[in-house]
């Protein structure tokens, strides 16, 4: 017998006893960790929602049922914000996917100071959003702002303009600040999109006959499909729950301009301090999250497994 | 050359000219995209040493014409100075104009910062090592459930544990103390910690394990003794993405903190930002010790950055 035959068997005898308990033990710290920080807030949440809490008047917290969510589908301005949600969504994942599918391009080439390139571009992703907003709120200052200072010089305006405070330029302002922080993540997903496409593809198409912008039409696009999928997913799930900017950019202004669903949940918890009506609206939050990331979830569990 | 008849002399020079174009187009798609990155936030450390005076130039100095370091000083040598309603609204006359005698805040904003950070670092590999162990090497009933458990905790929108945390933190007597962020960080960094590593276990072979077996080692040895030493590069991205998910959190920190015992670094920063009388000067000055950690290592870790975040992108 070889010995590769016996450690075989001696394998076989060793028995994977108390695995099922063993593999309990090992989850135990995390299950633990996530029903209290996960799991009991976001049923809590659910709780909350269905009752009428207000800091204001604590005394006196009756059960509503759904009134609360009656009351906000009901409410114009919940629909108003719902509203600059998905403008400012929309907006920021279609540059997002542009901006992003360039920079994978470029990096996809072999050149001299690609590494760096690539290194250079975590850079943003890497930054607090807290940072991100400062530093365009600066940018965009009516003012002294950079934006002014450079349109200036450049001749393309006569006179220092107000942009953040314009109602009509505030939402495509802060999406932009959004998407350079959220380009890195999106052109790196589909660098290795691009990355996994058979080099025998290309040499097919060029047999073919197919030119180079035949070539990424018919090729490169339909390949990048799963990441762009993964991209515009991610990111609208990103977006619509995106509450930094508008803190430190506009503090939902001028006027209600940049009132969107996060901003509002804020308001309405932290501000008039009405805590169900804050639950029910970040809940409808979640749902539509959940069902928005059920895609990834389903490719990303497939993954692991 | 000329040897190589015209045919041949053409094909030549179209092949040289057409490298030549390529690698204009690389170099002017570079510089688009280094501009792009990195222009605002040149403008931003720019700023930060330009004088309240010189900020205020139209059109603005793009590199400081009087670099100073004042704003920076202010931070690191703030003199203690008791904070009254006058001194707030005259723009802090006392110390030089438009710096706020909040400066001095910001040192031990960024101490609470870093102490959260680790924390949530060291809580993050003692939970997520084992379980992602367990979900990637042992097979039992529940494991495919537990993955996708897990990851769906992963997609809860933070804003949507806000009221729910807020009552259960203030419930638990921990608002305002660094316990209730590092508590709360865990929630936003141990799915993604769990599916990192177990997507790194997952490419380790099985061999290993029953070899370990063979040589008595329990579960926990082989783990301790054998996985944990192989997976360097996923415990490091694990180590990093804590850290920057940690360092770089608002919402939750905004929502719990309340006075400089446990406000973080981007509180203190966003608090600024929100009052006309501060110099946006220094407001940059605080940006720029703020984004100092995150940029360090993303430059010096992209590696392992970058292999974190792709996990999983294409494998499937």
């Amino acid at each position: 017998m070889t010995q590769a035959a016996v450690l075989a068997r001696r394998r076989e005898r060793l028995p994977f006893s108390h695995d099922e308990r063993r593999a309990w033990l090992f989850l135990a710290p995390v299950a633990t960790t996530l029903l209290v920080v996960a799991v009991f807030p976001i049923v809590y949440s659910l709780y909350i929602s269905f009752w009428s809490i207000k800091l204001t008047r604590p005394h006196r917290q009756p059960f509503v049922g759904l009134d609360n969510y009656a009351q906000l589908l009901a409410d114009p301005e919940f629909w108003h914000a719902v509203g600059r949600t998905t403008s400012f969504t929309v907006m920021a994942v279609t540059a997002i996917c542009v901006i992003g599918l360039a920079v994978a391009l470029l990096l996809n080439e072999t050149f001299p100071g690609r590494k760096a390139l690539q290194a250079l571009l975590l850079v943003p992703w890497a930054i607090p959003y807290v940072a991100n907003g400062l530093m365009w709120k600066w940018i965009y200052d009516s003012s002294y702002g950079a934006l002014n200072g450079l349109l200036f010089q450049l001749d393309f305006i006569d006179k220092y303009m107000v942009w953040l405070g314009d109602a009509n330029k505030t939402l495509p302002l802060i999406a932009n600040a959004f998407v350079w922080k959220e380009v890195p993540l999106a052109a790196l997903l589909l660098l290795v999109t691009l990355k996994s496409i058979p080099a025998d593809l290309y040499a097919a198409a060029r047999v073919d006959g197919a030119g180079a912008l035949q070539r990424f039409l018919h090729v490169t696009l339909p390949a990048l499909r799963p990441g762009f999928m993964l991209v515009i997913i991610y990111e609208t799930m990103t977006a619509i729950r995106h509450f930094d900017l508008f803190f430190i950019l506009t503090e939902g202004g001028p006027g209600d301009a940049s009132h969107v669903l996060s901003w509002r949940i804020y308001v309405e918890t932290f501000r008039n301090l009405s805590f169900g009506t804050g639950a029910a609206m970040s809940y409808i939050l979640a749902i539509v999250t959940f069902a928005l990331a059920y895609g990834v979830i389903r490719a990303l569990g497939r993954n692991v497994r | 050359m000329s040897a190589a008849g015209p045919a041949g002399a053409t094909g030549h020079v179209a092949g040289e000219r057409h490298r030549r174009l390529r690698i204009a187009a690389l170099w002017i798609a570079s510089l688009i995209f280094v501009g792009y990155v990195t222009a605002p936030l040149v403008w931003l450390v720019s700023s930060s040493f330009q004088s309240e005076r010189e900020i205020t130039s139209k059109p603005p100095h793009w590199i400081p014409h009087e670099p100073t370091v004042q704003n920076f000083a202010a931070i690191f040598a703030a003199p203690k100075k008791d904070v009254t309603y006058e001194t707030r609204r005259a723009a802090d006359p006392a110390s030089g104009g438009f710096i706020p005698s909040t400066a001095a805040n910001l040192l031990p904003a960024m101490a609470n910062s870093l102490i959260v950070a680790i924390s949530v670092v060291i809580l993050n590999l003692l939970v997520a090592i084992p379980a992602a162990y367990a979900l990637a090497k042992i097979r039992f009933r529940g494991r495919d459930a537990s993955i996708y458990a897990i990851l769906t905790t992963r997609v809860i929108p933070d804003i949507a544990l806000v009221v729910p945390f807020f009552l259960f933190i203030r419930n638990l007597g921990l608002l305002d103390t660094l316990a209730s962020l590092i508590i709360t960080y865990l929630a936003v960094t141990v799915p993604f910690s769990v599916f990192i590593l177990t997507n790194y276990f997952e490419g380790l072979p099985d061999e290993l394990d029953k070899a370990a077996r063979v040589d008595g080692c329990s579960r926990l040895q082989t783990l301790l003794h054998v996985y944990v030493p192989l997976s360097l590069p996923a415990i490091v991205a694990v180590i990093l993405f804590a850290f920057l998910a940690s360092w770089n959190e608002f919402l939750l920190a905004l929502m719990f903190t309340q006075t400089p015992n446990s406000q973080t670094l981007p509180i203190i920063v966003a608090s600024f930002t929100s009052d006309f009388t501060i110099s946006f000067s220094f407001i940059n000055a605080a940006g720029v010790l703020a984004i100092i950690p995150p940029v360090l290592i993303a430059l010096l870790f992209e590696r392992y950055l970058v292999s974190g975040l792709t996990a999983g992108a294409v494998k499937g």
